[in-house]
């Protein structure tokens, strides 16, 4: 069992963090997804308005990839599908009534231990589940076509406000060991199932990871065990998603429902609720009393979540629902002031921050857009054996060959998010690796 | 201070788009933000975000210079009474040093803001906080009786040349205050003469530095000769004396114990590096060391100046912490910053021992090695590529 201890870092201290005691059941009246959030793929509808679907049935697939289809969250009827510029799909509303299941057959799976990787990925196929897997790099739903080299499931979270996985963990151990030996199937090379304890897995390599934010990004996890190489491809599954697999194969039904976070520093009530995937947002802020506050809602962590509104759904790949306060001050001779506790949060030392109290922040930049000013504040949170500063050169003169010498298939831009929060000049690094990634991915 | 928002807010039409002084919005906008802390917001990436900005780094770095200043201005006091043979308390002393340096800051500023807003016009982008850096650390590399017009003109070559001529901050390839401190030192020599570099030389009187006293002597030993001037000058060389201060020598260079102590509060607050200060510091006291091993074959003087002296005279620790950890110019990754301030310690000592022309070492050293400082960077990043390599190849 391998170790992997992280020096560099940070876990940002922000409020509105919901305690770990109780957890809520929220029903939700509606769900919904959005096929234009998965990254690179071509949907096309098999559904209309006023169709009836049940959880596990078809509402879309994949142009380049027909094989790949998305479930239904929800049993229900269609009752909106609403598209955005260039005819792009936006959002496929489900109004829920009922708890209708398709049931698939187990009969090839019967003895999960002899199953082959064929068996797998059809019965993956069939219960339209595939999308439940991402292949990296890139970071895109998976090619049940190609073979990856290895599969990563981190174990850990690390983000601001993020779900607590290992009371998840050890409350589903048999359900996920379903999923791991499944899965670990997919691959002629190893399953690695990363984590902060070591939960003896069979089937896969155990490791445990020590270190602050991003240590639970499974990218910065792949760069610490086996790092990307070009025409690698290696697979990666959410924890909650692999407990959906094993579920999947234990009773043969798609079970839609997963644990989310809803905090933040706008939340009047942060806590933990169990919902049905795409939930809809409204259901989740009916008693943050929200009504006369600013505010900004974040489908994911405020680190590389999507702005959303009350009527949209939380993105499929996101278990955490931040609100934060949206109305910035501004402070006379603000660039002088000392700075205390509570008015000001810093990676560095330039204001007095006398405890570690939980900060209440918001949605401003803190600072105008500045060309460069290299103080280090990238390479201090960047857990990885890159040069941020060159890489981000090398992506703006887009010069694809030094991109790829300086390591770009080992990155994805939510393990650089920590370098934008902590950017002085406000520079957003993240977007720039994405950037790079989009030029290589074009090229390929 | 609700009034003096409203008024901001009342003229802001004025510098809008198609307003009458559209030309202006780079000067509104930095008196703006400057005053009142802006309200941008987040909108891509990261929705929330640290409260660092460049303005907050940069104003940091000025407040660090403030006790420079202020010794300056008492040792400026100090030195002239010395050299008049008059008597006189700390706050005469202050006040005929303030009344010397207020006029080069303010000339330095005028002149910094002057090209500064004039360019963020001109380039339609907005002012940068640099310039404030850049003007507060110009007058502490300047001798007090610097005429005021070779200021203006060595601020404008700084900051057109050293810096707006590459695109403004960021994109500089030397350090613009070291650039405008090279200009007057090539271009008027009458003025900071060869053999008193970064000297004072109080109304009327031909001062020397710490530095120009070994410099240039034949089989002597250099502590022998400093203290040999101490009792022959009305200045006084011993190690303590330069370590505290009380010596010519350019405005904010002379007190080390000043320099530490901000060298300590940048290191803190985590904006310099301090990898760059510590590396240079064992460069010179490595360099030293094998001058003086060198000593008994040559006759120069110089080379017998132990590294504790080294570190006292002149403005080596002055240039470590302001000028070579200056971000965008110094090396840009962690191990490449050790190289980097390994060698001007190391050149430091060079300059200083080999060529008796330019007894002070550190400001050309800190310009060599800006120009190498990408070339370091060069071989640190391809390390990392070969062994990345050598893994792909695998």
């Amino acid at each position: 069992m391998k170790e992997i201890v992280l020096k560099k870092g940070h876990n940002i201290r922000i409020s509105g963090v919901p305690s770990t005691d109780s957890q809520s059941l929220i029903t939700s009246k509606k769900v919904g997804v959005s096929p234009n959030s998965f990254r690179n793929v071509k949907p096309k509808l098999m559904v209309s308005e006023g169709d009836i679907v049940s959880i596990g049935s078809p509402l879309f697939y994949d142009k380049t990839k027909p094989k790949v289809k998305w479930a239904s969250p929800a049993s229900g009827v269609i009752s909106k599908i609403s598209y955005g510029a260039r005819r792009v799909i936006e959002k496929i509303e489900i109004k829920v009534n009922g708890k209708d299941k398709i049931i698939n057959d187990l009969k090839n799976i019967e003895n999960l231990q002899d199953a082959s990787r064929n068996d797998i990925i059809n019965f993956l196929l069939d219960a339209n589940l595939f999308h439940l897997i991402r292949e990296r790099p890139f970071n895109r739903v998976a090619d049940p076509d190609k073979k990856p080299r290895d599969i990563f499931i981190s174990g850990l979270n690390t983000g601001p406000i993020a779900v607590d996985l290992s009371k998840i963990i050890n409350e589903n151990k048999a359900a996920l060991q379903t999923g791991l030996t499944a899965i670990s199937k997919l691959t002629t090379g190893k399953t690695y199932f990363t984590s902060s304890q070591n939960h003896n897995f069979k089937n896969v390599e155990n490791q445990i990871i020590f270190g602050q934010h991003p240590a639970g990004n499974v990218g910065i996890q792949i760069h610490h065990t086996k790092p990307i190489k070009p025409n690698d491809i290696v697979w990666t599954i959410d924890a909650q998603h692999l407990l959906t697999i094993g579920r999947l194969f234990e009773t043969g039904s798609y079970d839609p429902s997963m644990t989310v976070t809803i905090g933040g520093s706008g939340a009047r009530a942060p806590f933990i609720a169990k919902v049905n995937a795409c939930v809809h947002v409204e259901d989740l802020i009916i008693n943050q009393n929200l009504n006369k506050q600013k505010i900004r809602l974040v489908s994911g962590d405020v680190l590389t979540g999507q702005t959303i509104s009350q009527n949209d759904f939380l993105g499929f790949y996101d278990s955490t629902l931040s609100i934060l306060n949206d109305t910035v001050k501004r402070p006379f001779l603000g660039m002088l002031s000392i700075g205390n506790s509570s008015t000001k949060y810093s990676l560095t030392r330039v204001f007095l921050r006398l405890t570690d109290k939980l900060f209440n922040f918001t949605t401003a930049q803190n600072g105008e857009l500045r060309p460069m000013v290299p103080i280090s504040a990238w390479e201090k949170v960047l857990p990885m054996d890159i040069f941020p500063n060159e890489l981000y050169r090398a992506i703006l003169a887009e010069d694809i060959e030094e991109m790829e010498k300086l390591g770009i298939w080992e990155c994805d831009d939510e393990d650089f998010a920590l370098c934008s929060f902590s950017c002085p000049s406000k520079i957003d690094v993240g977007r720039v690796i994405r950037d790079g990634l989009n030029l290589i991915e074009a090229e390929a | 201070m609700q009034w003096l928002r409203d008024i901001l807010d009342k003229v802001a039409p004025l510098f809008e788009k198609n307003g009458k002084l559209e030309i202006l919005h780079p000067l509104y906008e930095a008196t703006d933000t400057i005053l009142f802390s802006t309200d941008e917001k987040t909108e891509s990436g990261p929705h929330i975000r640290d409260n660092i900005d460049i303005k907050r780094v940069m104003i940091l770095v000025v407040v660090s210079l403030v006790p420079c200043y202020i010794f300056g201005a008492l040792n400026i006091g100090y030195q002239e009474s010395l050299t008049f043979g008059l008597s006189s308390d700390w706050k005469t002393n202050l006040i005929s040093g303030l009344l010397k340096i207020g006029p080069i800051l303010a000339v330095t500023f005028a002149t910094g803001a002057f090209w500064e807003v004039l360019f963020a016009v001109i380039r339609k982008h907005s002012i940068s906080e640099g310039f404030l850096v850049t003007c507060a650390l110009i007058p502490l590399t300047l001798p007090a009786t610097i005429p005021l017009w070779q200021v203006a003109v060595g601020t404008s070559f700084g900051i057109v040349i050293g810096k707006e001529i590459f695109g403004g901050v960021g994109m500089n390839i030397f350090n613009p205050a070291l650039t405008t401190r090279a200009f007057l030192y090539f271009t008027y020599p009458a003025q900071i003469s060869g053999d008193k570099v970064w000297a004072i030389a109080p109304d009327g009187y031909s001062g020397a530095t710490a530095l120009s006293i070994p410099a240039g002597q034949l089989d002597a030993n250099a502590v022998t000769l400093l203290n040999n001037a101490s009792i022959n000058t009305v200045f006084d060389f011993s190690w303590f004396n330069m370590f505290m201060g009380w010596v010519p020598g350019s405005i904010g260079e002379t007190n080390k114990i000043i320099i530490i102590f901000s060298a300590l509060f940048l290191i803190f607050t985590g904006i310099t590096s301090w990898r760059i200060m510590i590396g240079s510091v064992i460069g010179l006291v490595f360099t030293a060391l094998l001058t003086n091993l060198l000593s008994p074959y040559s006759s120069n003087a110089m080379l017998t100046i132990p590294p504790h002296y080294h570190l006292v005279m002149g403005s080596f620790l002055f240039g470590t912490v302001f000028m070579a950890t200056e971000p965008v110019t110094s090396s840009h990754t962690e191990l490449g910053k050790w190289y980097y301030g390994f060698f001007i310690g190391m050149l430091t000592v060079i300059i200083r021992s080999i060529n008796p022309a330019y007894p002070e070492g550190i400001m050309l050293a800190i310009l060599l090695m800006n120009a190498f400082a990408p070339l370091i960077d060069y071989f640190v990043v391809k390390s990392n590529i070969k062994k990345r390599m050598t893994r792909y190849a695998q």
